[in-house]
């Protein structure tokens, strides 16, 4: 028996950030004191907060350790593992907490959390089926087996268990399709093809919990009356990858994939098809060509994948955090547990990737209908730097920015689609008062650009031509009518698009004008940029009155623009200036300026 | 019986060419098949080993 169990986040964030190295150094320490077989060291999933990785959770103190460096580990070992005291300074700190917070309890990144497709992550061994089952793992496949199918997809209908990949389509109704399909032969399909830049949900589940997704594609495909799955998974997610293989062989020694499983009679094989990162493979008819072999590209639809799937056979596809949902709706009063959660439309939670300028950036799962306002500062604490809330782009590259005015904006996949942004896989990036909206359209629109596969015309040359638009636009040469044209070209786009990466992606450009018009007319009328990031648009100016002569600024420029004598205001030379902003991360006064171009005053920093 | 799947004793019949309809409940409450304390003390040893708190074990 072990005295204590230590859990180290073993997730691809945290592996970046060391705790492999954290991992060696811990395990060489107790070696040092003679004591490593007292203690179990796992490298286990995310627990979420990957600001403040590496991450270790000691079992049963329930401690949190973060921002951990090997350097800590003799401390860590000396003090809590042999002395049994807490190592105060490795614990969470931060202006949301009084004193140190020991465990998830006490930090207020984790207190609006529900953790439903997280619950494992973090707890246990990735790698151990035993782990998996002693968390009440292979329960829903179980009940499943002696259950009817289409009573299984009345179940998940009841639940309220909706598509958490992007549509929000129901997944019990979805499942009924393929049962009724005509036909032996039928698949279901994973996707874990997660293609939003900056999104990472679908890789946590799978690097800390792979079993969850076996078991919900199993009990799927008994419900749909398939007998074989594919995880159609990035290559770029070797570690989920790995951690499926290793799941997959498990489950086929325990009996729980392959033939007859559990005496019922039913099998189920489940291979694993590694893509190659094209964006457009997550929408569904062009993932399925890529299993297939073929070039990823979408097709029209009708005929749906549940009549006419991979390989021409009836076929369910869901998201990765779908099926990590399905044990927990299937088991027993599970949907009735599932459904008290959330809101009307949309139950349960939502696991989501929280990015950009907000202090606690990592992995949240919250419930629906929690607020906006919620989820960036109980959640996110706030924005970095106290800076102002400007606006959070949901959904991602295809999906909208909601402004400030709609901080109140509870989650669901109806309030944000009515206010133009959608759930999607659960991307959400903060901006700051710094952000230019002009500038954000413009970057997620030349990324789908860039993906869009080519097939059809209203995705491949309307995308360049708003591209050009908005690309005129941050340059200074954008012309009154531009807003038309974008106007005009987004909604062919959205009518005409063959797929649903095309019918979405003008949603950053339409949202921003919708929620920042101003912005894009002081780009085209006033050759301005409010927010200091579109170059042609704005100068920085040292406002003389505040600055005190520190030469902070006069040291970092890499031009050598700015000039003036130590304790006297200096003065940027407009014709050296590169704008690259150097001086006003490094001004410590917040005396550098944004400026309209030729203009000696206004504005902010 | 280091992992679930070993048996604990010739009773057990699980293997992936023999399966089991009750082997998913065994893991934590058997055996079901038999009446062995001995066979419920070799699933509770492995519990054990790896139980983080008393909220780990879902039954």
């Amino acid at each position: 028996m072990y005295e204590k169990h230590i859990m180290i986040c073993g997730a691809t964030g945290c592996l970046s950030s060391g705790s492999n190295q954290i991992a060696e150094a811990l395990t060489e320490e107790l070696e040092k004191q003679g004591i490593r077989d007292k203690y179990r060291l796992v490298m286990g999933g995310c627990p979420g907060f990957c600001e403040v990785g590496p991450i270790i959770v000691i079992y049963p103190d329930e401690v949190f350790y973060c921002r951990l460096k090997t350097e800590d580990m003799a401390e860590l070992v000396e003090t809590h593992l042999i002395g049994g005291e807490i190592v105060e300074r490795l614990l969470y700190k931060g202006p949301d907490v009084e004193a140190p917070a020991r465990f998830y309890d006490d930090i207020p990144f984790y207190s609006k959390q529900k953790f439903n497709v997280l619950r494992n992550s973090g707890l246990i061994n990735p790698e151990s089926i035993d782990e998996y089952i002693m968390r009440g793992g292979y329960r829903a496949l179980k009940r499943a087996l002696q259950m009817e199918p289409q009573a299984i997809c009345d179940e998940v209908k009841d639940a309220g268990l909706r598509g958490r990949g992007g549509a929000g389509f129901p997944t019990g109704v979805k499942w009924g399709f393929t049962n009724k399909a005509p036909g032996p032969k039928k698949y279901i399909v994973c996707n874990a093809d997660e293609g939003d830049p900056g999104a990472f949900m679908d890789r946590s589940i799978l690097e800390g919990d792979p079993h969850s997704i076996l078991e919900g594609m199993i009990v799927a495909g008994k419900a749909c009356g398939a007998d074989e799955g594919y995880i159609y998974c990035r290559a770029e997610y070797p570690l989920a990858i790995r951690r499926l293989k290793n799941a997959i062989e498990q489950a086929e020694e325990y009996g729980l994939i392959g033939e007859n499983i559990l005496n019922s009679g039913f099998n189920f094989k489940i291979n694993i098809k590694e893509g190659a990162g094209a964006f457009v493979c997550g929408e569904e008819t062009a993932l399925l060509a890529s299993i297939e072999g073929k070039r990823g590209m979408p097709r029209p639809r009708p005929p749906f994948p549940a009549q006419v799937g991979v390989f021409g056979k009836p076929t369910t596809i869901n998201n990765v955090e779908t099926l990590a949902n399905i044990p927990l709706v299937v088991k027993e009063g599970g949907a009735e547990e599932f459904a008290k959660v959330g809101t009307e439309g949309s139950k349960g939670t939502k696991v989501f990737a929280l990015a950009g300028k907000v202090r606690n950036t990592g992995l949240c799962e919250v419930p629906m209908g929690i607020t906006i306002e919620e989820v960036v500062y109980d959640v996110g604490g706030g924005i970095q730097g106290g800076r102002e809330f400007k606006a959070v782009q949901a959904g991602g590259p295809s999906g909208g920015c909601i402004p400030k005015d709609l901080l109140h904006l509870p989650i669901d996949y109806d309030s944000l689609t009515q206010a133009g942004a959608i759930m999607g896989s659960g991307g959400l990036v903060v901006m700051d008062d710094r952000t230019c909206m002009v500038d954000l359209a413009k970057y997620f629109l030349s990324f789908t650009q860039k993906e869009s596969c080519g097939k059809c015309t209203p995705c491949r040359e309307g995308t360049k031509r708003m591209l050009e638009i908005l690309e005129r636009i941050t340059e200074g040469e954008g012309v009154p009518e531009d807003l038309d044209t974008l106007d005009s070209l987004a909604y062919s786009i959205k009518d005409s698009a063959l797929c649903g990466l095309g019918q979405t992606c003008p949603n950053p450009v339409l949202t921003t004008i919708r929620y920042f018009r101003n912005e894009y007319e002081e780009h085209i009328n006033e050759n301005y940029c409010q927010s200091g990031i579109c170059k042609p648009l704005f100068q920085y100016r040292i406002d003389k009155d505040v600055c005190n002569g520190c030469r902070a600024c006069v040291r970092v420029c890499p031009v050598e623009a700015i000039k003036g004598e130590k304790k006297e205001p200096h003065e940027i030379d407009q014709e050296l200036c590169n704008r690259c902003g150097s001086c006003v991360e490094k001004c410590r006064q917040d005396c550098i300026l944004i400026t309209r171009v030729g203009s000696e005053a206004d504005v902010g920093n | 019986m280091e992992r679930f799947v070993d048996q604990c004793c010739e009773k057990c019949t699980h293997t992936k060419d023999t399966p089991c309809k009750d082997f998913v409940d065994c893991c934590l409450e058997g055996p079901i098949c038999h009446d062995s304390e001995e066979c419920a003390k070799k699933r509770k040893a492995i519990v054990e080993k790896v139980t983080l708190n008393e909220k780990f074990v879902i039954c």
